[in-house]
């Protein structure tokens, strides 16, 4: 089965395409890290893959439902790049009203336990430093115990214990059956997590499989080398 | 229905929790009722009609200020486009600030009216005190929707001064400062075009103990729709942030 699919999108922002015609198809319970250079179009992809942006032409679904209505994001979770709050909400508050918009969100309390919010949990989010806000928006994908999750760079700016225990909070996810969609530039956390790379650049699908298949495609000695030599060979 | 219970009090207590935000917002139209009308309200008008005129100022800038002007602000806000990726229909959302706009709404009415009765010489019975409260709620509308789609067709910075002009050109055209008998010559030929004039209409009626006209509803209800519709147009249109 597609958990989430993009079909043929392109986007165009005024002069700059930022997709062009890009197929992605995400079978559920996979972990597929999608990489590429700075405006490759990782997260416009995201954006349209959650409805946020309409695609000049082409189409997303997510499992098999356009992300434009509602039902179809119930099966979502999302952290997204940028992580912000309302400044004067508490971090509680906040996973409490996100929990809310899913049929069986997971408990408030092993949420704050898992992504280690117990100390922050009174405070308001206007107060939170860029680790912890990070932290918290992880959290969040989580909070509705979706069948997939997408995370926009869920470990920047993350100090290295708080990364491992994102990690082993997606492996556990994901042996559970949870699709993952996640963007990074730390390939190391690619090589780690995805059994499969979908690799951007200039808003194109230039290379796609398994860390080790691109490798060996890229005659590179590492995913480092082949992600240099693919991108390159995209420009 | 719960989420739209929940949204709402989210945006109240958030909004509560800046008491330099809600105190000056909350109280503006009473002060500027103890200020400039109070003193001379009882020579010149009818104060009953007066305090009918100043509550629905207040439920107008409550729908421009936390409708267009937050929304407006909110827009490009990372939590924004987070809350846009839950599953969420678009009436929900509108439901739950209409909902936690008519809590700050009655608030800033109830302050007007307190002003009112503690310096003026108004006389109202509990029926028109009911009637008052349900024009205002429900006349009130339109402009719950006008605020909203301010929001979402107005950039960030645009936002407040053109809430500014509106709402004051509004208050002031639709004679929400005094009462339609007060207006200069040249603006009373204008006053029965505006929304807040149908809003005063029934306030007055509602203050004033006279039948409401239903072709003042009516008109409140045409407005309602356009400016729903327009305001939903602007939420679909609306990607964020567009840059070129």
């Amino acid at each position: 089965m597609i958990a989430a699919a993009l079909r043929a999108v392109t986007k165009h922002f005024g002069e700059t395409v930022a997709l062009d015609q890009v197929d992605i198809g995400i079978e559920a319970g996979d972990t597929i890290a999608l990489l590429g250079p700075n405006g490759a179009g990782k997260t416009t992809a995201l954006a349209v893959l959650l409805g946020l942006r309409r695609p000049d032409e082409g189409w997303a679904e997510i499992f098999g439902v356009d992300p434009r209505q509602a039902r179809a994001r119930q099966a979502v979770g999302v952290t997204p790049q940028e992580a912000g709050f309302p400044p004067t909400l508490r971090v509680r508050e906040i996973v409490d009203l996100v929990r809310a918009h899913f049929p069986c969100p997971a408990p408030t309390d092993e949420l704050i336990e898992r992504f280690r919010l117990e100390t922050i949990a009174r405070r308001q989010a206007g107060g939170l430093s860029g680790g912890e806000r990070r932290r918290l928006s992880v959290a969040l994908a989580f909070a509705g115990d979706p069948a997939a999750i997408f995370l926009d760079e869920p470990t920047a700016g993350l100090d290295v214990e708080s990364r491992r225990s994102v990690w082993s909070e997606i492996d556990r996810y994901s042996a559970d059956g949870g699709t993952v969609l996640l963007t990074t530039h730390y390939l190391e956390e690619a090589e780690r997590l995805a059994a499969r790379i979908v690799l951007l650049a200039r808003g194109r699908v230039v290379a796609e499989g398994s860390p080790t298949e691109l490798t060996s495609q890229a005659r590179a000695s590492g995913l480092e080398g082949a992600f240099l030599a693919l991108t390159e060979a995209a420009t | 229905m719960r989420l739209v219970l929940l949204h709402a009090r989210a945006s109240t207590l958030e909004l509560l929790r800046y008491p330099t935000f809600s105190v000056p917002t909350l109280a503006f139209p009473a002060l500027f009722f103890l200020l400039f009308v109070a003193p001379r309200s009882d020579a010149e008008a009818d104060p009953t009609l007066l305090l009918a005129s100043f509550t629905g100022f207040a439920v107008l800038g409550v729908s421009f200020f936390q409708f267009g002007v937050g929304i407006a602000a909110e827009r490009e806000s990372p939590w924004e486009q987070f809350v846009r990726t839950l599953p969420i229909r678009v009436r929900v959302r509108f439901a739950a600030r209409v909902l936690s706009a008519t809590l700050f709404g009655v608030v800033s009415a109830v302050l007007v009216a307190a002003a009112a009765l503690v310096t003026t010489d108004v006389r109202m019975t509990t029926l028109r005190w009911i009637a008052l409260g349900i024009a205002l709620l429900i006349g009130a509308l339109p402009f719950a929707f006008l605020g909203i789609a301010l929001g979402y067709w107005a950039s960030p910075r645009s936002a407040l001064p053109i809430a500014n002009v509106l709402y004051l050109m509004l208050a002031f055209l639709g004679a929400l400062w005094t009462t339609p008998r007060h207006l200069p010559g040249s603006v009373s030929a204008i006053s029965p075009l505006v929304p807040t004039r149908q809003f005063g209409n029934v306030l007055w009626g509602a203050a004033g103990g006279h039948v409401w006209r239903p072709r003042d509803w009516f008109l409140l209800g045409v407005w309602t729709i356009v400016f729903a519709a327009l305001g939903a147009w602007g939420y679909r249109r609306d990607e964020g942030r567009r840059y070129r």
